[in-house]
């Protein structure tokens, strides 16, 4: 080393050059921190948040506890609610597979990689984010009204539901493909259908499987709630025996769709993970 | 295709299978290529080389349509190219190859002719026609790799996919042929195989060959005519046993300059 004589390791020592404009950023993190606090403070205010009334509402709790426990395990019971999972779990199952072809052009209408018209893909755009935005359960509400109580309402609504949530996430698993096959077929006169069939669709194919098996997920789930609007599957019988308070029957219920929400979850999160493997 | 002598001389303008004259491209108010002029004949290869920034990438990209210059002429084979669109006798291959890697080298090399392809015969796979697929491995048989049509794309190794990704440009048809740094993330031996590939389309298949190099070795070796290119103009064109070494270091003074020559 030739520079100057400090010795200390290897290289010497050098004064840090300071970092620029740091007070700037000290500055704004304590304006975030105030206004998140504040916002925090409002929030408590307008829900009546109160642990008091939690507190007091403990005894309510372990007699409801005591009416369930132990669950109604009657044939006729379990009967009846092996039946409503296998609705419920039908309901998430069609909602999820027939919403694949509206979300698949939505997604690939609304994705950049994709769109060559600003206009088509803004509407796409659109169309995706009403349909994401309007609740599963304002959905069923309508076509319940549509075509009667019962699981087919459920299926339509989580199809309206899912188009958006799916052709949306679809379409960003597309954004983020590599862009170097797209530009090469691109110089060799591929149009833009060519492209999406040749490179992006295969390129992006284990991602929308991911996100496929993740959404059935999260509509089995939702079909659940559904059924609390009258929907069917499990959720409706949960609401019946709510309102006839048989509080025993109604933990059979919550026991038998724990279970199978679990087995759905642990089993596409094995699916996934081979494929993120593979 | 009149007989032609294996000079490495320049071809006379207006013979040349790729040409581009005043080729200027801005970004902003940065001019990246300000008047560019260069040829390439039908059996040359011919090697870019310049600076980082000099404009070789920008240059080929507008040749083969992937960005719209703002002036200048580019003809291949006589016929003028509008900007921004891509020609099908133009075909490019990238540093970073840009195969698709899932699909199997026989369907990469198949998506070469998509541009001729009507949608009944391309909206999957399995529309190829026959005689495509026969086609694609002949093509792949000419980079050596017949026997690797089934295996995934992405399993090959760089300097097998960068033949796959050539195999797709002979099956594109291209008269001309641009690389960009085909060879830099190569190793050695790779490097030295895809060159001599590239050499070998141009003296056997008559291919106009324009490859983006940084070794100046290889440039020696595998072309007829190197051309320097400094902040978007053509700094000199050479036969390529002209190159002196004092070319080569003023071209990249710039390079030594932005790495603070640290040594
Ligand atoms: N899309 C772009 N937008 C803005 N600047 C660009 C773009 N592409 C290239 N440039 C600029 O143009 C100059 C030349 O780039 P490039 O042609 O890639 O050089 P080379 O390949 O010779 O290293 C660089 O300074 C680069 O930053
Ligand atoms: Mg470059």
């Amino acid at each position: 080393m030739t520079t100057t004589g400090i010795t200390t390791g290897g290289a010497g020592r050098l004064p840090v050059p300071p970092r620029p404009r740091r007070i700037a950023a000290v500055g704004s993190a304590v304006v975030l921190i105030v206004l998140m606090v504040v916002a925090h403070a409002v929030a408590w205010r307008e829900t009546e948040f109160s642990v008091g009334a939690l507190a007091d509402g403990w005894r309510g709790m372990v007699e409801f506890l005591g009416e369930a426990i132990p669950p109604d395990l009657s044939d006729t019971t379990l009967e009846r609610g092996l039946g409503a999972c296998v609705v419920t779990l039908a309901i998430g199952l069609l909602g999820t597979t027939f919403s694949i072809p509206f979300s698949l052009v939505l997604a690939l209408l609304g994705s950049r990689t994709t769109s060559r018209s600003p206009v088509v893909y803004q509407a796409a755009r659109f169309v995706m984010s009403f349909f994401r935005a309007v609740p599963d359960i304002v959905f069923a509400l309508i076509f319940v009204t549509a075509v009667g109580l019962g699981p087919f309402a459920g299926v339509l609504a989580l199809i309206c539901h899912n188009t958006g949530v799916m052709g949306k996430l679809w379409s960003e698993a597309m954004e983020e493909i590599d862009e170097g096959p797209v530009e090469a077929l691109r110089t060799a006169g591929a149009s833009s259908v060519q492209i999406a069939s040749h490179v992006v669709l295969p390129s992006a194919a284990p991602q929308f499987v991911g996100l496929l098996l993740y959404r059935f997920d999260v509509n089995v789930r939702s079909s659940l709630v559904l059924g609390l609007v009258g929907a069917g599957g499990i959720g409706f019988l949960i609401n019946k025996s709510i309102q006839l308070f048989r509080f025993d029957e109604m933990m059979t219920y919550i026991v038998m769709i724990l279970a199978l929400i679990v087995a759905v979850d642990v089993l596409s999160g094995k699916i996934r993970h081979r494929l993120s493997d593979a | 295709m009149p007989a032609q002598t294996n000079s490495p001389t320049a071809p006379e303008v207006g013979t040349a299978t790729l040409s581009v004259r005043g080729l200027t491209k801005r970004y902003g108010d940065r001019t990246v290529l300000d008047g560019l002029d260069f040829d390439v004949g039908a059996g040359e290869v011919v090697s870019v080389l310049g600076a980082n920034g000099s404009g070789k990438s920008t240059a080929l990209r507008c040749v083969v349509g992937l960005v719209r210059p703002e002036g200048g002429s580019i003809t291949v084979a006589g016929r003028t190219v509008t900007p921004g669109v891509p020609l099908s006798e133009v075909a490019m291959v990238f540093q970073r190859i840009h195969l698709v890697p899932r699909r199997s080298v026989l369907d990469n090399v198949c998506a070469g002719a998509l541009g001729r392809l009507p949608l009944a015969q391309s909206w999957a796979t399995w529309a190829f026609p026959q005689d495509l697929r026969e086609e694609a491995m002949a093509c792949l048989d000419r980079v050596g790799l017949a026997d690797r049509a089934h295996d995934r794309a992405g399993r090959l190794s760089g300097g097998q996919q960068q033949r796959v990704a050539i195999a797709r440009a002979l099956c594109q048809r291209a008269r001309v042929l641009l690389a960009d740094e085909p060879v830099s993330a190569l190793d050695p031996a790779a490097a030295e195989s895809v060159m001599r590939l590239l050499h070998s389309l141009a003296t056997e298949d008559r291919i106009a060959v324009a490859a983006v190099l940084h070794q100046p070795d290889l440039a020696r070796r595998y072309s007829d005519r190197v051309v320097g290119l400094a902040e978007g103009r053509l700094e000199f064109a050479l036969p390529a046993e002209e190159l002196g070494d004092h070319r080569i270091d003023e071209l990249y003074a710039a390079d030594y300059r932005a790495e603070g020559a640290a040594l």
